[in-house]
């Protein structure tokens, strides 16, 4: 009998002009791994959220066709009532704790689904273990990193031990080794698992089944090797370009020089350096906790170091790895022309050179994460920096919009020097010269 | 120390502060109350001890101005309509120095009880109403979340060469910022659906048993209360 059954399903968000699913049909089974691939806004989260019930109780919007999850129809049963038979994690872990202890938060699952009290605590300190984080049980949830974060909110779906387990997104703030790690802990777990990620190579080397969704509809589904011949060239696992070390022989315009910083005397750089020259664009990598993020705002000059020196040439920009940051004026045109004090004409060049011309008098609280992304881009752009610094722009962000972003970068390339923070190795390989790889353990001169 | 008897011990403190008219009592409690929030985390507590300490100095420069207690007068100022005379005299300063003391030991116990207490656990601790004890700690929650993201924001305007200064440019973060929380507060509720919040037949974590020090914080602060209220 199969686990989950979609049946004709079309769903409108509230006010939508178009469905954001159109009549989509699946069945699951028991224990199958399925990788859901597809652009940006295609409709693979609504699918997700779908199986989970939250459309249509949570979102509201027009529900027609049917979803039936471990034998209950989800017009009738709310999410809470499916939750334990089904687990979702969704992508940002911020948006997902409640409480401040890691132990109570991954006990909250447990108690909502009316576990057993003297259980409780066993399951969940081995769903911790699990995942690789029973050291974490006692500690402050406000105090993790994103990845420590991301793997808590895993062992808080993993204590439920569903049957089926839906992931949207659940490595993007990871590193390559975290991310590969989170995937086969849920994927060796026995449940159903549907994973969707923007780095495809990951579900692809796990899942048995691939679903590529395309505007609202499911427009290839197939065993992996089936898949693997007919996704689009984007979707594709390939394997990173390789990477030198060595800097190219420019102007200097930004010199990091045997830096150190502490958080709250947590010490996070100690002796790290960093050259970037005109002309080149450098990826800055390693393991989540390392300090890239930190040594990039060194360099940008938005923390100051507790010792060593920084020299820039000319204007730096820094892009948060954050989007929704860049949401503070009322109209696109007018957050875009922050940086260039108000000018609108270089504002409208900028967001037309990121594809937005005609958004320019929307309100950036209306835009997708897509667009959000290409607003934030464009916000630093505007200012035609000399030294441009990109803190992981290809978070959430589908792989034709990683290979576009990676060709803009390269095509303005020689105006300015450019340091990528990322993970995502492919794009690393697509859009840098060369890599500097900050390990735990070593200083790094660059 | 569990955290029911370590709420209740800054309860009774604060309790012990209102009470009290004795100044040098009331100071002990609040020094004592401020050297135990800089156990917390710097990150964290400053914006606690600023706010706390910013409402006490100004409950003691104003409330003079404002009362009308006293005869010995130690500065005459102008006569404002409504007001009345702008006079200081010793018996207004003593008595604003005594209520600025009372409202920074209320405030630091408040800080003492947001910074260092696993809030958490006094959720599990209630056997009743815990929706409403949720909320109570998802909002104490929320001060350092939007210190966060307004921290998030500067950085972004900071990384575009944009500084935020004054009142007027922080005041300017104040939509997004809401706007923020609102969103945040959706992805949230999203997420305790779908981990079974709201559904029928929960059952409670088991709480770890007091410890004798838990008893005795528990009866001392009973004592300190009793204390004030007799002498």
């Amino acid at each position: 009998m199969a686990l989950a059954e979609v049946e004709h399903l079309t769903f409108w968000y509230p006010d939508a002009e178009r469905p954001a699913l159109s009549d989509v049909s699946l069945t699951l089974e028991p224990g199958e791994v399925v990788a859901v691939l597809g652009p940006s806004g295609s409709g693979k989260s609504t699918l997700l959220r779908a199986l989970a019930g939250l459309v249509p109780h949570f979102h509201g919007g027009r529900f027609e066709g049917r979803v039936v999850v471990a034998g209950m129809d989800t017009r009738r049963f709310r999410p809470a009532d499916l939750a334990g038979a089904l687990a979702m994690l969704f992508q940002d872990p911020e948006n997902q704790v409640v409480f401040g202890r890691v132990a109570n938060e991954v006990a909250l699952g447990l108690e909502n689904v009316g576990t057993s009290p003297g259980q409780i605590w066993p399951r969940a300190h081995t769903a911790l273990a699990e995942v690789g984080a029973e050291r974490l049980a006692e500690r402050r949830t406000e105090t993790l990193s994103a990845g420590e974060l991301q793997r808590v909110c895993l062992a808080a779906v993993l204590s439920l031990e569903p049957k089926l387990l839906i992931l949207d997104e659940p490595t993007s703030q990871l590193d390559p080794q975290g991310a590969v790690e989170i995937l086969d802990v849920a994927c060796e777990l026995g449940a159903a698992v549907l994973v969707s990620e923007q780095r495809p190579a990951l579900p692809l080397e796990r899942c048995s089944r691939v679903l590529f969704v395309d505007g609202g509809a499911i427009t290839l589904d197939s065993p992996r090797d089936d898949a693997l011949a007919r996704l689009p060239d984007d979707y594709v696992p390939r394997k990173p370009r390789a990477l030198g070390e060595v800097p190219a022989s420019g102007e200097t315009l930004c010199r990091v020089e045997d830096v150190t910083f502490a958080y709250d005397s947590r010490p996070v750089l100690e002796g790290r350096s960093l050259t970037l020259q005109r002309g080149e664009i450098v990826a800055l990598t390693g393991p989540n906790g390392v300090g890239k993020t930190t040594l990039a705002k060194v360099a940008a000059g938005l923390l100051e170091p507790d010792s060593g020196s920084v020299e820039r040439v000319g204007r730096c920009c820094y892009l948060s790895q954050d989007p929704g940051r860049y949401l503070v004026k009322e109209r696109v045109e007018d957050e875009a022309a922050l940086a260039v004090g108000g000018d609108l004409d270089r504002a409208r060049r900028a967001l037309a050179e990121v594809g937005m011309a005609g958004f320019e008098n929307r309100h950036p609280g209306d835009l997708s994460s897509g667009e959000r992304e290409r607003l934030a881009l464009a916000s630093v752009l505007v200012a035609e920096p000399d030294v441009l610094i990109l803190d992981e722009p290809t978070r959430g962000v589908d792989p034709p919009r990683k290979a576009e972003l990676a060709s803009q970068l390269r095509r303005d390339a020689q105006r300015r020097a450019t340091l990528v923070v990322t993970h995502d190795l492919l794009f690393a390989g697509d859009v840098a010269d060369r890599v500097v790889s900050l390990t735990a353990t070593e200083h790094v001169h660059a | 120390m569990s955290p029911v008897p370590a709420a209740v011990v800054l309860a009774s403190l604060a309790a012990v502060a209102l009470i009290a008219d004795r100044a040098w009592v009331v100071a002990t409690i609040a020094t004592a109350l401020l050297l135990l929030c800089l156990k917390a985390p710097r990150g964290r507590r400053w914006v606690y001890l600023v706010g706390t300490l910013a409402s006490a100095l100004s409950v003691f420069l104003l409330s003079p101005l404002v009362s009308h207690v006293g005869t010995h007068v130690i500065w005459e100022g102008p006569k404002i309509p409504v007001i009345g005379y702008l006079d200081v005299t010793s018996e207004e300063i003593a008595a604003a120095g005594i209520q600025a003391l009372r409202l920074a030991a209320v405030g630091f116990a408040f800080a003492a009880y947001a910074l260092l207490l696993d809030l958490d656990r006094l959720l599990q601790a209630a056997g009743f109403a815990r929706r409403s004890v949720l909320a109570a700690g998802l909002a104490t929650r929320l001060v350092p979340t939007l210190e966060r993201d307004a921290a998030g924001f500067v950085e972004a305007l900071r990384g575009r060469g944009v500084e935020v200064e004054g009142v007027r440019g922080r005041a300017r973060l104040l939509s997004p910022l809401v706007a923020g929380s609102l969103e945040r507060a959706l992805n949230l509720a999203e997420a305790m659906e779908a981990r079974g919040f709201g559904r029928v037949g929960r059952t409670r974590a088991p709480s770890a048993p007091w410890t004798r020090l838990d008893r005795l914080a528990l009866v001392a602060a009973v004592l300190l209360v009793a204390g004030a209220i007799w002498l």
